[in-house]
């Protein structure tokens, strides 16, 4: 069930937010003990919640289609007077006394907060094997990866314990478990949705969004988040739009790039046959598909590791006289960035701008592009490397390949399931937009899920 | 290739040393990418610090 079905059959009363919310609860106590997606679990104050979206309802209070509908989001953003631990024993003592921007922004649209989500540690790194929290598992099949950072994001919505889950994204970690997990991942332009209350990793790279079920339900959460605001340096005054894409929307005479140098090479042979698939029912649709030349992608994705390895070291600096606190990963990335000088990270910077001036330069021949999300499906818990075209590659590197260069670039980029491998893992395609263009790139998306582009549901949903 | 763990002690950086060489091979093939595209950088062009993603529009 989506949330706007979810959302109609409350306004009917076929179901209240309490049964709604009992039923996602008893999801999770079924499921968590092997997923691991929770941190926390707040029922109690989440059947709170239900009751009054009950009660506000039935005396026509009605907040809209997020009312009464249970979500979660990655334990990174501020809850009041709830731990938030960024996966990390640094924050092991974090009981906020405010809400991040988003959080809020959903209580205020009546979403349930039913808790806080496992995630890669300080959300540096794409496996959700969180060493202080325990590894997050796939419910596709539970001995993968579920992705990450936003790992517990990704397993809690394909398992149906929550509608929609917020996560990070800083070099995929919102797109990433997407695409692992059979779910709607959607990474906005950079501003559009504020970081205020939320645990930095990269400050120029860090950009907030949803995981859901569906595309619509994807531009819902939008609606809820997006905006201005004044506490974070960062946000954007762009006006907002109703992302929700109308019923019946179409591609048909959207100019679809094809970007096949660098998105189209190294790719496991499913993902490559899933996503032409897809693009071939999207022409289908109606929608012209044009190859198209981008930038060197491969050097968008140095500069924007250069940053992130220097803006995570500078973050985390004060924390590490004591090492014993990090994983193995993360303690190595963070080593690296503190290696780095100081110029390089201004060059970094520098070649982003440069970059950024090139790469616009695709939106005069093209709408919005199509990719594959990531060259791979979901890695098994712990395995270090990856077999792609024939190079043996470290999975982290080759999995955040295709989505790390529109954190660079700030591009809002959506991750939809386009099918499945021949092992029944799911496969992940990325829409990308101009800046701001999170509309066209939902419509595009929404119109492909309605065309046909998709999966069945997760077996445990 | 850059002796990193120089690097590291002349930065007054207390990183173990097995933890440096561990580090070596990703941070000699980043800056194996990484140096050339810097060779190219015009002196106008200057860095995007407060990053804006609408700031440069075809």
């Amino acid at each position: 069930m989506t949330i706007r079905e979810a959302a109609e059959a409350l306004r009917h009363r076929r179901f209240s937010a309490v049964e709604l919310t009992t039923a996602a609860l008893g999801r999770i106590e079924r499921f968590n003990p092997v997923l691991n997606a929770f941190i926390t679990v707040t029922a109690e104050q989440a059947l709170n919640q239900a009751r009054q979206t009950d009660a506000d309802l039935a005396a026509g209070r009605d907040r809209g289609p997020l009312h009464g509908i249970p979500i979660a989001v990655k334990d990174l953003f501020y809850t009041r007077g709830i731990r938030t631990t960024a996966g990390s024993p640094i924050y092991r003592n974090l009981v906020p006394d405010y809400d991040a921007f988003a959080v809020s922004r959903l209580e205020a649209a009546g979403a349930v907060m039913l808790g806080k989500l496992n995630m890669h540690e300080l959300a540096y790194g794409i496996t959700s094997a969180n060493p202080h929290f325990g590894a997050v598992r796939n419910p596709w099949n539970a001995k993968h990866s579920p992705g990450g950072s936003s790992g517990g994001s990704g397993a809690a919505v394909a398992a149906g314990m929550v509608y929609a889950a917020l996560g990070t994204d800083t070099g995929g970690s919102i797109r990433i478990p997407a695409s692992f997990c059979g779910t709607v991942g959607l990474k906005p332009t950079y501003g559009r949705v504020s970081r205020h209350g939320v645990v930095p990793l990269s400050w120029s790279l860090d950009h907030v969004g949803p995981l859901t079920r569906s595309v619509r339900d994807a531009a819902l959460v939008l609606n809820a988040i997006a905006g201005h605001d004044p506490a974070d340096g960062a946000s954007s005054r762009h006006p907002t739009v109703d992302f929700v894409p109308d019923e019946g929307c179409s591609v048909r005479g959207l100019r679809i790039g094809f970007p096949e140098s660098f998105f189209f090479e190294r790719l496991d042979t499913d993902v490559e046959l899933c996503v032409r698939g897809a693009i071939a029912r999207t022409e289908a649709l109606g929608a012209e598909i044009k190859p198209v030349k981008v930038p060197d992608m491969a050097a968008m994705n140095a500069a924007g590791r250069m940053i992130l390895l220097c803006e995570a070291s500078a973050m985390l600096e004060p924390h590490l006289a004591d090492r014993s606190q990090f994983g193995p990963d993360v303690l190595a990335l963070l080593d690296q960035g503190r290696l780095l000088p100081a110029t390089d990270y201004i060059h970094a910077q520098r070649l982003r701008r440069q970059m950024q001036r090139e790469f616009a330069q695709v939106w005069s021949s093209v709408d919005c592009l199509v990719t594959p999300a990531t060259p791979n499906t979901a890695p098994r818990v712990g395995e270090n490397t990856v077999k792609l075209g024939g190079h043996e590659e470290d999975v982290r590197l080759a999995t955040t390949r295709l989505v790390r260069s529109m954190n660079l670039l700030g591009l809002p980029a959506l991750s939809i399931p386009c099918g499945l491998s021949d092992i029944g893992l799911p496969v992940g395609l990325q829409i990308v937009g101009p800046p701001f263009e999170e509309a066209l790139i939902l419509r595009v998306g929404a119109a492909m899920e309605d065309g046909g582009v998709g999966i069945p549901p997760c077996p445990v949903a | 290739m850059k002796d990193w763990t120089l690097i590291a002690k002349a930065a007054g950086l207390d990183i173990p040393a097995k933890d440096v060489g561990r580090i070596a091979p990703s941070l000699n093939a980043l800056d194996e990418t990484f140096r050339p595209l810097v060779r190219n950088l015009t002196p106008e062009m200057e860095p995007a610090l407060s990053f804006r993603a609408d700031q440069e529009r075809a």
